[in-house]
C-alpha cells in the first residue's frame, strides 16, 4: 500500500514536472546579471536591453528555426556583482536549467569568469558589457562580444580635444584596478603617446574607493591639460566631485564610464557641465540597421516609451539589445538550435543594425564599431560631439573652470 | 612631493579622520560594551544618509539640518532592534551575534535596494564644490562642516559616557556586566541605549557622508571594514582610542594613497595585520 502510495505521489510529481517545463516552443536563453552590488544600476541597463528585445522578438511571432517559430524567454539569475558568482550561475543555468545560449552578465570581470564555462560546455555567450581584451586573448571560441574593445574608449576623447585645440600637451589619466578600467586607462594613455601628448601622471586606484584625493592633490602638482578617468560610474561622479573640492581644473576632462548614464547629472548637477564621456553608443548616430527599429532614434522612442522611466538610454540599455538580436539573427541563419552550429553561425555573422555594425574578429570581439563621445553641456543636455559626422553639437571647449562657476 | 601638495595631503588626511571618527564611534561602542561586532553598522549608515537625501531632495532641508533627524529615526531603530533582536544573542558565541548581524545587514541592503533601487545619489547643495583656500591647500566647506559635526559628536559621546548617570550605567556594564546588575543597573535597558546610541552615530555619519561620496545601497559594506580596522587599529575601550585609531588609518590611506594608489588598500590592511601581530590590543587599547 505504502508503495503504491509512493509510486503514485512520484508519478503525480513526474506529472507536475512536464508541465511546469517551459513549452517545447520556447527558447529559453539564460543570463546572470548584477541586479544588487556595485553594478546593480547597470545590471540593469543590461536586462532591459535583453528583455526590450526579447518583447519585441516574440511580438514578430519569434525566432523561425526549420519552419517553425520559436517564443523566447530569458532566465535570469543576480550575480551580485561578484564575478565569481557569475561563474557558478552560468553553470548552474548550463546544467540544471539546461539552456543553450547564454546572454553575457554586466561587466568585463564577471564576462571572464563567464567565458570559460560556456567553453567548457561548448554553449555560445554572446555579451554585451565586457570589452577587456583580456577575455578575448585565451582563444576561447565561445564568447563574443559586440561592442568595441576597451582599449579604444578614451580614444575619442583623445582625438576630440586634438581637433579643438593644437596646444595641448599634458594628459593625467587615472583608472579604477580591475580588468575592463586598467586597459582602457593604459588604452587612452597609449593613444594619447601616439598623438604626441605627454602623459604626466597614470596611476591606478582599488575597485570601489571612496575617496580619490590622494590622486588628485598628485595630478593637480603637474596641472595637466586633460583629464581621463578609466572607472565606472561611482568612480567618476567622486573624480568631479573631488576634482572640483580641491580645485583641479584642466581644460578638458573625459571619462569612459559614467557620463552616459541620467544619474550623472542627477549627482553633480552643474558640476557636471563640459565633462565629456566615451559612449558604445548614442540616439544621435546616424546607422541605417536591417532590425525591426532600423536607426537609433527609432529604437530609442520606441524603449522610451515602454520604459517610461528612461530619459537618456545608457548605451548599456542598446549594446544589450544588440547581444540578442545577434542571437536572433545566428539562430536563424544556422537554421538550428544546436549550439555549435549557433555558434558557428555568430562567428560569421556580418550585420549592420541600429547599434551599427556587428561582427566579430577571430577573438570573437567587435573591432568594427566606432566609438563616440558625448559632452554635458550647460542647457542641461547631453550632446554627441564626436566624430564630426555624426555629432548633433559642437563640443564646448575648454570646460569652465570651476572657479568661474557659479 | 612639493610642500603644496604635502600640505593638501595633510588636509586631506585631517578631513577623512574627522569622518571615518564618526564612522567608527557607533561600532566601537557596541563592540566595547556589548561584545557584539555589529556587521550591520555599514546599513545604518546608509539608511542615515538615505534620511538627509529624502529630506533634501523633497524638503529642501539642508543636510546638516537633518543630522538630528537621522539621529533619532536611527537611535529609534537601534533601540528597536536590539530589544527585538539582538537581545536574544547577547550572550550567546560570538559566531551567533556575526550571523544574526550579517543576516540584519543584508536584510536593510536589499529592503532600501528593493525601494529605493540601485541608483547612485549624492546630496548637492548651493556650496558643494566650494572651499576656503589656504595657501596651496583647498578645505571644501561641506567636509570642513563634516570634520566640525564629527568632533562635536565625539566630544558629546565622551562627555555623556563620563559624566551623565546613564553615561556611568554603560561604561560600568562594559566592564562587568554582574557587577553592574548587582549595583542595580537595568542591563537590559543599558545594551538599547547603547546599541541605539551607536546606530544614531551611524545616522550622523551616513547623514555627512551623503554629501562627500555618492552612495547606493552598498555604500556601507566598505565602511563596516573600516571602522572595524579603525578599532582594532585603535583598540577598543574610549572614546578617544576611536579618534586615534581613524587619525592613524587616515593618514596612513592617505599618504599611501598619494604615493602607490593602487596598493593603498593592501598596504593600509598589512600595517593592521603586523599591529595585530606586536600589538593585538591596538595602539591605545590597554592588554586584556
Amino acid at each position: 500500500m505504502k508503495r503504491t502510495a509512493a509510486v503514485s505521489a512520484l508519478a503525480l510529481l513526474t506529472a507536475f514536472g512536464a508541465f511546469s517545463a517551459p513549452a517545447a516552443d520556447t527558447i529559453v536563453f539564460g543570463a546572470a546579471v548584477s541586479l544588487t552590488g556595485k553594478t546593480a544600476k547597470e545590471g540593469e541597463y543590461t536586462r532591459d536591453g535583453y528583455n526590450f528585445l526579447v518583447d519585441k522578438l516574440n511580438e514578430t511571432g519569434g525566432i523561425t528555426v526549420g519552419g517553425k517559430k520559436y517564443k523566447v524567454s530569458v532566465k535570469y539569475y543576480d550575480d551580485e556583482s561578484k564575478s565569481e558568482r557569475t561563474a557558478q550561475l552560468i553553470e548552474k543555468l548550463i546544467n540544471e536549467d539546461k539552456v543553450s545560449f547564454i546572454l553575457g552578465p554586466y561587466g568585463s570581470a564577471p564576462s571572464g569568469t563567464a567565458a570559460p564555462i560556456c567553453e567548457k560546455y561548448r554553449i555560445p555567450m554572446i555579451e554585451a558589457n565586457g570589452s577587456a581584451e583580456s577575455i578575448f586573448s585565451k582563444g576561447y571560441r565561445y564568447t563574443f562580444a559586440v561592442l568595441s574593445p576597451a582599449k579604444l574608449y578614451l580614444k575619442g576623447v583623445v582625438d576630440l580635444v586634438l581637433s579643438k585645440d593644437k596646444n595641448v600637451r599634458t594628459v593625467a589619466v587615472l583608472g579604477e584596478n580591475e580588468p575592463f578600467s586598467k586597459e582602457v586607462a593604459s588604452g587612452g594613455a597609449d593613444y594619447a603617446r601616439e598623438k604626441g601628448l605627454q602623459v604626466v601622471y597614470q596611476e591606478l586606484y582599488p575597485s570601489g574607493t571612496q575617496d580619490v584625493s590622494a590622486l588628485l592633490t598628485n595630478i593637480k602638482a603637474k596641472n595637466p591639460d586633460v583629464i581621463l578617468g578609466a572607472g565606472h560610474l561611482q568612480d567618476s561622479l567622486l573624480i568631479v566631485k573631488q576634482a572640483r573640492d580641491l580645485g583641479v581644473s584642466p581644460k578638458a576632462m573625459g571619462f569612459s564610464v559614467g557620463p552616459s548614464s541620467p544619474e550623472f547629472r542627477d549627482n553633480l548637477k552643474g558640476s557636471a557641465d563640459y565633462i565629456l564621456g566615451a559612449t558604445q553608443w548614442t540616439e544621435a548616430l546616424k546607422y541605417n540597421g536591417d532590425d525591426p527599429w532600423k536607426t537609433p532614434k527609432a529604437y530609442a522612442e520606441a524603449f522610451r516609451a515602454k520604459n517610461p522611466k528612461y530619459r537618456d538610454i545608457p548605451y548599456q540599455v542598446a549594446e544589450s539589445s544588440a547581444a540578442a538580436l545577434a542571437f536572433w539573427r545566428a539562430i536563424e541563419k544556422a537554421n538550428s538550435l544546436d549550439p555549435v552550429k549557433v555558434r558557428d553561425a555568430i562567428a560569421s555573422l556580418d550585420m549592420m543594425t541600429f547599434y551599427g555594425q556587428v561582427k566579430f574578429d577571430s577573438r570573437g570581439i567587435n573591432v568594427y564599431k566606432p566609438m563616440a563621445v558625448e559632452q554635458l553641456q550647460p542647457d542641461g543636455r547631453k550632446y554627441t560631439v564626436f566624430p564630426p559626422s555624426v555629432a548633433e553639437k559642437d563640443a564646448i571647449y575648454p570646460m569652465v573652470p570651476w572657479d568661474k562657476r557659479k | 612631493m612639493s610642500s603644496g601638495e604635502l600640505g593638501q595631503i595633510v588636509v586631506n588626511a585631517v578631513l577623512l579622520s574627522g569622518i571615518l571618527a564618526l564612522v567608527a564611534l557607533g561600532f566601537s561602542l557596541v563592540w566595547g560594551i556589548m561584545n557584539i561586532v555589529n556587521l550591520a553598522h555599514g546599513a545604518f549608515i546608509v539608511l542615515g544618509a538615505y534620511v538627509t537625501f529624502f529630506l533634501h531632495e523633497l524638503l529642501h532641508i539642508d543636510p546638516f539640518l537633518s543630522i538630528p533627524v537621522s539621529m533619532l529615526v536611527l537611535f529609534t531603530l537601534g533601540w528597536i532592534l536590539q530589544r527585538g533582536l539582538v537581545n536574544q544573542v547577547i550572550r550567546a558565541p560570538l559566531l551567533a551575534t556575526f550571523l544574526l548581524t550579517f543576516g540584519l545587514e543584508l536584510l536593510i541592503v536589499n529592503l532600501i535596494n528593493f525601494f529605493f533601487k540601485a541608483d547612485l545619489r549624492s546630496v548637492t547643495t548651493g556650496y558643494s564644490g566650494a572651499g576656503l583656500t589656504l595657501g596651496p591647500a583647498r578645505i571644501p566647506y561641506a567636509r570642513l562642516g563634516a570634520l566640525a559635526v564629527s568632533m562635536v559628536l565625539v566630544a558629546a559621546l565622551a562627555w555623556f559616557l563620563k559624566s551623565t548617570r546613564t553615561g556611568r550605567a554603560i561604561r560600568a556594564t562594559g566592564m562587568d556586566i554582574d557587577a553592574a546588575r548587582l549595583t542595580g543597573v537595568k542591563v537590559a535597558a543599558v545594551y538599547a541605549s547603547t546599541f541605539a546610541i551607536g546606530a544614531a552615530m551611524a545616522g550622523a555619519a551616513g547623514s555627512l557622508l551623503s554629501m562627500i561620496v555618492p552612495f547606493d545601497p552598498n555604500l556601507g559594506g566598505t565602511y563596516t571594514q573600516r571602522a572595524f580596522a579603525i578599532c582594532v587599529l585603535g583598540g577598543l575601550g574610549n572614546v578617544a582610542n576611536v579618534v586615534l585609531g581613524a587619525a592613524v588609518y587616515a593618514f596612513v590611506d592617505v599618504f599611501v594613497g598619494a604615493s602607490w594608489p593602487s596598493l593603498s588598500r593592501a598596504v593600509t590592511f598589512a600595517i593592521l595585520v603586523i599591529l595585530l601581530i606586536f600589538r593585538p590590543q591596538g595602539i591605545a587599547g590597554k592588554p586584556a
